[in-house]
């Protein structure tokens, strides 16, 4: 049953979603990416703690959730708040020239950026990532009621926040 | 739950089938809480096609250096389909035993099991028996909704259904309902099981081979019921 190839090619496979994760908790791209290496990095050292049967995802996706709020601790408040510079995500200097869509995508992840993190993480766990509530709650380790409002807070100021014109 | 919890809680379908009726009624009488449901299904659109193209991108290759590269991979999903619990053939009665105390042990109870063994066949009792006697898939309520009513190829009307933790097949026999299938809900979803998510693919092939013709419509099961499943 003990393959040692297979722990390290689920998380291979994981990557892409955990890097759509890491942009979504991050205000920053390459923050994201550091926050991605770090947690594969923590993940393929701490895999003795993963217990095979469980859900590999949320294990990587708590862990690097819990990065994170570290790196957010330790750092102070000067947090210069530029927008991601994802390539292929730019909309471009003139909007005039885009689509609506562009504008959109542009808007929400500045929406998103906006947010305070303990919503944010819960929307990009649940409305990005499509985990469950409970799922979520077990993760985070926080009572599924507290997940439930701080989505709720989180999904309303988002809107708001892309409805500005 | 507070009203909005719950209003948010449907839309990401997250309620049993009795309180996602309930809200769903809510709202198609309520045209603001429409509007709300279609602007935040908008939302999530577009959340995700912001992000979505990070996950489809190539990630940096200093992310990829310490993982095996992707092609190397084995089909994880074909794996994991591989690993579920797949169990059409009921004759097996280990398989059915095992099966029938793990559903007893998951399926929240009020009393009795919602399956029973009988001959070696695997029957639904209780509250799921009860569920596949009485609801339409029209008017979903309780733990278990029903999903597809159709005719088998050997004539005998059979119904398929969603529970809390597991989702399966049951076909009228003599009067009670033998069950042809039942599958684990995914990990993570037991007791919570999402209206979103569509049939377990298992379920559906047991499905597609078994059903002669089409699907009943909602007269058509309606019909069924009130001639006693025949």
């Amino acid at each position: 049953m003990d393959q040692p190839s297979s722990f390290e090619s689920q998380l291979a496979e994981l990557l892409p979603r955990l890097r759509r994760f890491a942009h979504g908790l991050s205000r920053d791209a390459a923050d994201a990416d550091d926050l991605t290496q770090a947690a594969i990095e923590r993940a393929l050292n701490s895999r003795d703690q993963w217990q095979p049967g469980t859900r590999l995802d949320s294990w990587a996706y708590r862990i690097m959730r819990n990065l994170w709020i570290d790196t957010v601790r330790s750092r102070s408040r000067k947090a210069a708040h530029e927008a991601p510079e994802e390539e292929g995500l730019n909309v471009g200097e003139d909007p005039r020239n885009r689509m609506d869509e562009s504008l959109d995508l542009k808007r929400i992840m500045t929406a998103m950026e906006r947010l305070p993190d303990e919503q944010r993480e819960i929307v990009a766990l649940i409305l990005i990532e499509g985990f469950g509530y409970r799922e979520v709650s077990e993760m985070l380790g926080l009572p599924i009621g507290t997940v439930s409002s701080r989505l709720v807070r989180g999904r309303t100021a988002l809107l708001a926040m892309v409805g500005e014109r | 739950m507070t009203d909005e919890e719950k209003f948010f809680a449907w839309l990401d379908g997250e309620l049993d089938a009795a309180q996602a009726a309930e809200v769903e009624a809510r709202v198609a009488a309520d045209p603001r809480l429409s509007r709300l449901a279609d602007q935040h299904r908008a939302l999530g659109a577009q959340l995700r096609g912001a992000f979505d193209p990070i996950a489809a991108a190539p990630a940096p290759e200093r992310l990829q250096a310490a993982l095996p590269p992707r092609a190397e991979l084995v089909d994880f999903a074909a794996r994991k389909r591989a690993r579920m619990p797949s169990l059409p053939q009921w004759a097996a009665m280990a398989a059915t035993l095992a099966v029938g105390l793990f559903v007893g042990t998951m399926m929240p109870q009020r009393g009795n099991a919602p399956l029973e063994v009988q001959a070696g066949k695997l029957y639904a009792a209780s509250d799921l028996s009860r569920a596949l006697d009485t609801r339409l898939a029209s008017a979903p309520a309780g733990d278990v909704r029903i999903g597809l009513t159709f005719r088998a190829k050997g004539g005998e009307i059979c119904r398929s259904f969603v529970g809390p933790a597991a989702s399966g097949l049951a076909c009228r026999k003599d009067g009670r309902w033998q069950v042809r299938g039942m599958f684990a809900a995914p990990e993570g979803q037991t007791g919570n099981y999402r209206m979103a998510t569509g049939m377990d693919p298992n379920l559906a092939a047991l499905v597609g081979s078994a059903m002669a013709g089409e699907p009943f419509d909602a007269a058509a099961e309606k019909a069924a019921k009130d001639k006693g499943w025949r």
